[in-house]
């Protein structure tokens, strides 16, 4: 990777860009017909986001980070997520060991480099929270000790929207934990008929090798902080930004938190389209995943978030 | 660095046009000649590029040969038409040592001098728009010899692209001018007398001269350009058979030749003929003559400034009329003069000895047979209309002339006639005369005033009859009614092709609208001018001092707009880059792929790739020139960003 000022496109090296070429290709053999999910999902792994997707059990939400897990070559671990789920579940506890004579700590599946936590809203918030504060600050902290989490630290979150009863939807303000939500709909006709006639996912995704590991990721992750964002191309984004702040139907707009985030996405999708630096269309891609989440409508009778998000789109211009 | 193909041809055309301008006044074998070496030198560079200048044993020759050429046609070399020819000339001995920028730089400037040169000659409108536009491809050069970002143009193939694509930018850059030019048109204090003196009077349109022969007004019937325009008080014209310019009266004929003797001014201002008729008032417009007489209907009342009346009542300026002159007259129509003077009598009965008998007999038996006066004109006139034809091209006369017209050939014009009826009356003891002018005029009903041509040069007679003084007697209107009555276009339509059809006549008389304006707002444009418009802001009689103050004020503030404008433009190339990349989008749109607003350059692409397959390529290198100056880097590099907007200018899509 070559090391880059400021003021120019960056280049990738090219061995790092074969293998994460080669890695988004694999997850798409899996995860059939749905390229620009895909590449989201990889665009929040390189911009170091967390990623939630939420749709329709049965979409292929688990498959798809089976199949990230397998392709990157983390330590894994899947918590699904229940009612009765408490913190210490996921985080880990304290037991005094005696033949030490001390309180040992045993980690929780919450300390792995890729985390899926699957259907995060049927948990309590109680449990939820403990999970997103530890996405926040990359630690937990136990009986007054903190324990780091390993790097890189990537959590898939899965939600099922419509499934209400009994379940915590996030609050807002937990979204925000997200940089990127995304859903994957119903696969496109051939994609489905390949999948009802190509061998089972599970087990193709068992034959699956790695193709990046955690050294790997970190570098691209470098690699993408790094994107050459143009004067032009900030002007852009602010554009958007102060857009969400001034539409009329949005009673929040994007916090600085969330400009950052739609920056660094921009960014990583820049990498992923094999660029040293970013595009309006990289914004743009990368905008409802984004904003989507996070934007709060003014009230009944507005455009929920998404589609708001995509009108912001279409309303600001690329100069 | 030496000028590449491209530049050279630009430069070629550049002085072919500075040549161009001259070539209507300056001796066509001179104007060859130049053109033969610039076209040699042209030849020579393009078949053998790297021979480079011509040597200076062929260069030394051409430059003795121009001094030698100018004293050989004019015989000296000063004035405006020896310094034109040295200038042109110079310019094209420029052309065969170019081969460098410099040469081409110094070559552009000194070609717009030679264009500013062809404006001593003519002022017209046509002159002038030639002129400015000829300055086009003076600046195209001039933008072609800067360095710049290479277009992976073949040279040899963009001289033409160069050129067209050139216009507009050059265009702009002399209307960019244009403001500070009339700047300096209203405010650069007008001399009374033009720098440059008197043009030799062999130049410019020759108009009616002060002799008459058979035959010599012909080539003046064939000219169709304006004479004079005219503004009446009134809102109609007179009608077609008052429509009388006088000119020049002669008196004196030597056999073959009538000759108008200047005769001594009347200063006295007691008039020597009564009018019968109210004052017709009238300005007319005279377009140059490099003579010295003025036009006016019938008899003037008073002579405008600068100018007198003579004996026969005709007008003349006290100096030649070498620009466009407007002076204002009143006329009577009708008219009776007193006394006929003892000198005058004789000489508008003398006649040359020993010239056409036949004619002197004829008149002599009029003369026996006829008591009255009035029943020997109408003798006269009856036998031009029953046996004479009118023709703009009669049969070649012999020595006696009048005879072998009056019982011969029998065919003839204007000036035959009234050479022949002037003749006949003097030999029947009538004082008579030959007056030389304009009958007719065009009324230009649209502009409101009326155009006189050189087609409408005419002449006649006048005889003196005791009570009524000298009469007006115009034997052509008896031969061919319709000269008079129709203008000198219907009589010679037959023998005249060049006037053309009816269609041709109006679209010529609205373009003579056009140039009355041109004179009248730009051309007479003189120090008197100049003052009566700065009195209307209050400053009477503008000197130099405060015209220089005005000149330059408004030129200090035209130049800094121009400056503070030219330095916003380029503070940021990036708005050079925003402006052309518009611009690109505007030409996309018409092409009938408008970019959505909201649309980023990659995702446009795109589409205009599946839009205009077959310019894929092109389009594609103009978006990555922008993509990298927009969004690869920070601060944009001010080549690329030219490149790139030349790029945009140079697209061709689908």
């Amino acid at each position: 990777m070559t090391h880059a000022s400021p003021d120019t496109a960056v280049t990738l090296d090219a061995a790092l860009s074969t293998s994460l070429d080669r890695a988004v290709a694999q997850v798409n053999s899996v995860v059939l017909g749905k390229p620009a999910q895909i590449r989201l999902a990889f665009a929040s792994i390189l911009a170091g986001g967390h990623l939630l997707i939420e749709d329709l059990p049965g979409v292929g939400k688990t498959t798809l980070a089976h199949a990230l897990a397998a392709t990157l070559d983390l330590s894994f671990q899947r918590i699904q997520f229940t009612s009765d789920l408490l913190p210490s579940d996921i985080i880990g506890v304290s037991i005094f060991e005696r033949d030490r004579n001390r309180f040992e700590f045993h980690p929780g599946p919450l300390f792995a480099q890729l985390l899926l936590a699957d259907e995060i809203n049927r948990a309590t918030p109680k449990t939820q929270s403990a999970l997103l504060e530890a996405m926040a600050e990359q630690q937990v902290t136990v009986d007054g000790r903190s324990h780091t989490l390993p790097a890189p630290f990537f959590v898939v979150a899965t939600q099922n929207p419509l499934d209400l009863a009994g379940t915590y939807p996030l609050p807002d303000s937990q979204l925000d934990r997200f940089m990127l939500r995304i859903s994957l709909d119903y696969p496109s006709r051939e994609a489905e008929r390949a999948l009802l006639t190509a061998p089972d996912r599970q087990q193709l995704i068992s034959t699956l090798a790695p193709c990046m590991d955690a050294n790997q990721i970190v570098a691209l992750r470098k690699h993408s902080a790094s994107v050459l964002a143009s004067p032009a191309l900030i002007d852009y984004l602010q554009a958007l930004i102060g857009a969400t702040r001034a539409h009329p139907e949005i009673r929040v707009g994007l916090s600085p938190r969330a400009g950052i985030a739609l920056l660094a996405a921009a960014r990583a999708h820049a990498v992923l389209s094999g660029r040293g630096y970013c595009l309006p269309e990289d914004v743009q891609a990368v905008f409802v995943p984004v904003a989507g989440h996070r934007l709060t409508p003014a009230g009944h009778g507005s455009r929920d978030r998404e589609t708001l998000a995509r009108a912001l789109l279409t309303d600001v211009a690329v100069r | 660095m030496r000028l590449d193909a491209r530049q050279f041809n630009l430069l070629a055309i550049a002085i072919l046009v500075a040549l161009a301008a001259h070539a209507p006044h300056l001796p066509l074998w001179i104007i060859a000649a130049m053109a033969f070496v610039l076209g040699a030198r042209w030849l020579q560079r393009a078949r053998r590029a790297d021979l480079g200048a011509v040597p200076i044993w062929v260069r030394l020759p051409l430059t003795l040969a121009l001094p030698a050429a100018v004293v050989a046609q004019y015989g000296n070399l000063f004035g405006r038409e020896p310094g034109s020819v040295l200038a042109v000339g110079m310019l094209v001995l420029k052309f065969t040592e170019s081969e460098k920028p410099r040469d081409a730089r110094a070559a552009v400037t000194f070609a717009c001098f030679v264009l500013m040169a062809a404006l001593l000659f003519d002022q017209s409108l046509v002159m002038s728009g030639f002129v400015a536009l000829a300055l086009l491809p003076q600046i195209i050069l001039l933008r072609a010899l800067e360095p710049r970002d290479d277009l992976a143009l073949k040279p040899a193939a963009a001289t033409l692209a160069d050129l067209r694509r050139g216009v507009p930018q050059a265009a702009f850059a002399v209307l960019g001018a244009a403001p500070l030019a009339l700047v300096a048109f209203l405010f650069l204090p007008r001399l009374g007398e033009p720098l440059w003196g008197a043009p030799s009077p062999d130049q410019g349109r020759t108009g009616i001269s002060d002799t008459m022969t058979p035959g010599g007004l012909a080539e003046l019937i064939a000219d169709d350009s304006p004479a004079f325009r005219v503004t009446f008080d009134a809102p109609a014209p007179p009608p077609p058979t008052q429509r009388y310019w006088r000119g020049l009266v002669m008196y004196h004929f030597d056999g073959t030749e009538w000759t108008h003797m200047p005769s001594p001014p009347v200063r006295d201002a007691s008039p020597r003929f009564e009018a019968l008729s109210a004052p017709l008032s009238y300005e007319i417009v005279l377009e140059p003559t490099q003579q010295r007489w003025l036009f006016a209907l019938d008899l003037p009342l008073a002579a405008p400034n600068g100018a007198y009346r003579n004996a026969e009542f005709t007008l003349v300026n006290e100096k030649p009329v070498m620009d466009v002159t407007p002076y204002r007259v009143s006329s009577a129509l009708r008219y009776r003069h007193d006394t006929l003077a003892r000198h005058e009598r004789q000489l508008a009965l003398s006649l040359p000895a020993g010239y056409n008998p036949r004619l002197r007999a004829l008149a002599a038996e009029w003369r026996s047979r006829y008591g009255e006066d009035r029943e020997i004109v109408q003798a006269a006139l009856a036998l031009y209309n029953a046996r004479f034809s009118y023709t703009l091209n009669p049969p070649p006369l012999g020595r006696d002339s009048m005879d072998d017209f009056m019982f011969e050939t029998r065919s003839g014009y204007c000036e035959h006639f009234s050479s022949s009826f002037t003749f006949l009356m003097r030999a029947a003891g009538i004082p008579a005369r030959v007056v030389v002018g304009y009958q007719g005029g065009y009324w230009n009903a649209l502009g409101g005033y009326m155009v006189v041509r050189q087609s409408d040069a005419h002449a006649w007679s006048e005889i003196w009859q005791d009570g009524q003084g000298w009469v007006r007697v115009d034997p052509t209107a008896a031969v061919s009614p319709e000269r008079v009555n129709l203008g000198s276009r219907a009589a010679n339509a037959a023998d005249a092709p060049w006037h053309g059809p009816e269609w041709l006549l109006a679209l010529r008389n609205q373009w003579d609208i056009v140039n009355q304006l041109w004179n009248k707002v730009v051309v007479q444009f003189n120090a008197l001018h100049q003052q009566n418009l700065l009195a209307q802001f209050g400053v009477d009689h503008a000197q130099w001092r405060s015209l220089a103050i005005a000149l330059g004020a408004g030129s200090i503030v035209l130049v800094t707009l121009a400056m503070l404008w030219a330095l916003r433009r380029d503070r940021d190339p990036g708005d050079a880059v925003d402006r052309a990349y518009r611009r690109l989008n505007r030409r996309l749109a018409r092409a009938g792929a408008p970019r959505d607003e909201a649309e980023g350059p990659e995702a446009y692409l795109q589409r205009l790739r599946q839009r205009f397959p077959q310019a894929a390529r092109e389009i594609e290198a103009v978006f990555a020139r922008y993509v990298a100056l927009r969004y690869a880097s920070a601060q944009p590099d001010p080549a690329a960003a030219r490149a790139f907007a030349v790029a945009v200018a140079t697209l061709r899509v689908g």
